[in-house]
């Protein structure tokens, strides 16, 4: 392992990987979508740690790059899932996704 | 270490991608000078002007092989061929606006429509995973906003869906990519293919996890419940290329990946589970599509299907394989684009003509847009004068040459149901049953019906292309 | 000493001063309840409300707006800090890059974007 960590690397997959299984189990269970766009940015910031922290062990500042690009991404993507749901819930009291349901599998 | 950009920018690369993207402000642009009835006409036309630029550049690097970006983004191989059909399936959409939709957001919407083809275009050449990931969310964030664009109920709810699975789908493929870095403490696809990344068990979990993904665009048996509903949802024109280019998007990161990363010893056992979720599909799709009462519903469920048919011409990761896959997709987004055509031209002004009941009768009423209909739906069943045909033959001889005659067992039997489902239709089109038939619907497009010319003529045509010599697509790599 | 000794008796002290202080009051002081005094201290405002109530979509809006300018300009740190070493070309990226930007600006300015009525 060429780069130096304050702690060992097992800590930082083990955080990510329950950061991002509370982001999963969020948008399985809320029918909030707001919580479950929150849910969303959640498992997508367990994996920018990780890149981070990949970035630190690897010495490659590629890692820092990625999370910088996932960062602008999530933060267009939430503009955009911000303005769906305005337009969604305009007509409707409240915010609910059971409510969604004019479209069926 | 990442090379200097600029370093290694090659215009050759990029200049298909920049000519769409710029086509897009330009869009915009023009609907802020434009005023009053051009508007429309002018905005069209812009689009459908840099995306034939984009063809023509893009045809011309056939055969070449640029990279760029450190090689992040390479230009060359079956990546042509898969930018080409994006582009092909981007103008085929756009010449449908003009028989459907709100012109309210017309610019807008052509603007986001390029900037999506852009993102799917830089899928089909990314070399790592940043410009994986750049290219997946350029893609799916301009299809969220261009699935709501409309004032119907359905269409927001189906943005709305789209958006929340879609991301979580990119959420479980980031991580996997996070991963991919600390196997292997780089960002490019070819550190992957070191053989003793193989053995790391972040690789394998991220190897999981990135399929998800994958299988999430590709609309995929357990992962395409989104389908149906954001296709019946969304504008017309936006499902028409969704059914394409999204598809081509993951469709060219999975070839990459499958292809020129995976190291060959383990390739069979790692793709193992993709082959099953496509024989699945060819099952489901066809089963589900017996059932819908809508035909974008129906086209939906037929794309699950058609996606797993090219999943079986990759068995085995075979160059012939590969030609194949690429062959067949061409023969589907031709097919495909001209069905969504002729649903175009069966769209008044505030609906469009996508109920089936609509096409009760359609045979007697206006029979050249029967007769059009008809012969798509036999191509996507496979039927010999088009190239659905020839393609399922292909594939199921590369299938079983690269010793998955299961794979072949499934496609057969999937055909079989779908046969029925196109079926369905074409009896429907041609009963003589005066009361139950459906109002004369009066769209005279001349965009839709030349589209719909135009992809019935390179159905047949591209019946020939067996005869064509073997090496006309180059490989990976 | 143990290098967790200062947090030990930090956390003592704590929990200490914060059991006299809520113990105290109640042998000293005469207790008279009241309803307004059960309410939550909120500056005299009614803390919790209907949330049906009426609320812009323009706040919305303005706050998409803001993230994704906000965002955009946090792009231009990376280069700012790399200037020197990006030469002409960086320059010229950021150029090309701000030229997007203010077509978008302009996209928005003139469709009534910033509009506030």
């Amino acid at each position: 392992m060429p780069g130096t960590l304050p702690v060992a690397i097992e800590n930082y997959i083990a955080l990510s990987a329950v950061i991002f299984f509370v982001g999963v189990a969020g948008v399985m269970l809320r029918r909030n979508p707001l919580i479950m766009l929150m849910s969303i940015e959640l498992m997508w910031n367990a994996a920018n740690l990780l890149f981070l922290a990949f970035s630190k062990m690897w010495l490659n500042n590629a890692g820092h790059v990625f999370a910088f690009l996932v960062i602008t991404v999530a933060a267009a993507e939430a503009a955009i899932g911000l303005a769906i749901v305005v337009t969604v819930f305009r007509s409707a009291k409240h915010v609910d996704v059971d409510e969604v349901n004019l479209l069926k599998g | 270490m990442i090379a200097n950009p600029y370093n290694s920018l090659d215009w050759n690369a990029v200049i298909p991608l920049l000519v769409v993207s710029v086509t897009a402000l330009a869009v915009l642009f023009a609907d802020l000078v434009a005023r009053g009835g051009v508007k429309r006409v002018v905005c069209i036309a812009i689009g459908l002007a840099g995306l034939a630029v984009a063809a023509v550049l893009c045809a011309k690097s056939y055969g070449q092989s640029y990279s760029s970006f450190g090689g992040g983004f390479i230009m060359g191989g079956f990546t042509v061929v898969f930018e080409e059909l994006i582009v092909l399936s981007a103008i085929f959409s756009v010449a449908l606006y003009s028989a459907v939709g709100e012109a309210r957001h017309l610019a807008g919407s052509i603007a986001l429509l390029l900037w999506s083809a852009a993102g799917a275009m830089l899928m089909a050449g990314a070399g790592n995973l940043m410009t994986i990931f750049l290219g997946l969310e350029l893609l799916s964030l301009a299809l969220y906003c261009l699935c709501g664009m409309s004032r119907r109920t359905t269409a927001r709810e189906s943005a709305l869906k789209y958006l929340i699975l879609s991301s979580t789908a990119s959420g479980f493929m980031l991580y996997g990519m996070a991963l991919f870095f600390g196997a292997t403490g780089s960002v490019s696809l070819a550190a992957l293919a070191n053989p003793a990344t193989a053995a790391s068990p972040l690789f394998l979990v991220g190897t999981a996890l990135f399929f998800i993904g994958i299988a999430f665009k590709l609309s995929l048996v357990p992962f395409h419940v989104w389908t149906p509903d954001v296709y019946e949802g969304a504008p017309l024109p936006v499902t028409a290329f969704m059914s394409v280019a999204t598809k081509a998007g993951a469709l060219a990161v999975l070839v990459r990946f499958a292809y020129a990363t995976l190291p060959s010893i383990h390739v069979r056992e790692i793709l193992l589970p993709l082959y099953v979720v496509a024989a699945i599909s060819m099952l489901v799709g066809n089963l589900a599509a017996l059932a819908q009462t809508d035909m974008k519903r129906l086209l939906a469920y037929s794309g699950i299907a058609q996606i797993g048919y090219i999943l079986v011409a990759l068995a085995g990761t075979t160059a012939l394989g590969l030609r194949y896959a690429v062959f067949y997709l061409a023969a589907y987004l031709f097919m495909n684009l001209g069905a969504f055509a002729v649903v175009a031209l069966m769209s008044t002004e505030n609906e469009e003509g996508s109920r089936i009941a609509a096409f009760h009768g359609l045979g007697w009423r206006r029979p050249w847009l029967a007769a059009a209909m008809a012969f798509f739906l036999l191509g996507l069943a496979g039927f010999p004068p088009t190239a659905g045909f020839i393609g399922k033959v292909l594939i199921l001889a590369s299938a079983v040459g690269a010793g998955y005659a299961w794979l072949a067992g499934f496609l057969i039997l999937g055909t079989a149901i779908s046969l029925y489902v196109y079926f369905k239709i074409l009896r429907l089109m041609y009963e003589r049953d005066q009361q139950r038939a459906a109002p004369v619907v009066e769209n005279s497009s001349a965009l839709a019906w030349v589209s719909v010319g135009v992809c019935a003529i390179v159905t047949v045509a591209l019946t020939f292309y067996p005869l064509v010599p073997s090496n006309i697509i180059p490989l990976v790599k | 000493m143990n290098p967790y000794g200062p947090v030990a008796i930090y956390l003592g002290v704590a929990m200490a001063a914060a059991l006299l202080f809520s113990l105290v009051p109640g042998l000293l002081a005469r207790s008279k309840p009241n309803p307004e005094k059960a309410e939550a201290y909120e500056c005299g405002v009614e803390p919790t409300s209907s949330v049906s109530g009426r609320f812009p979509v323009r706040f919305y809006l303005i706050a998409m707006l803001f993230v994704i300018f906000d965002v955009e300009a946090a792009s231009f740190y990376p280069w700012a800090v790399q200037m020197h070493a990006l030469r002409v070309f960086g320059l010229v990226e950021m150029v090309v890059f701000v030229i997007v930007l203010a077509i978008g600006y302009a996209y928005v300015w003139k469709k009534g974007g910033f509009a506030w009525k």
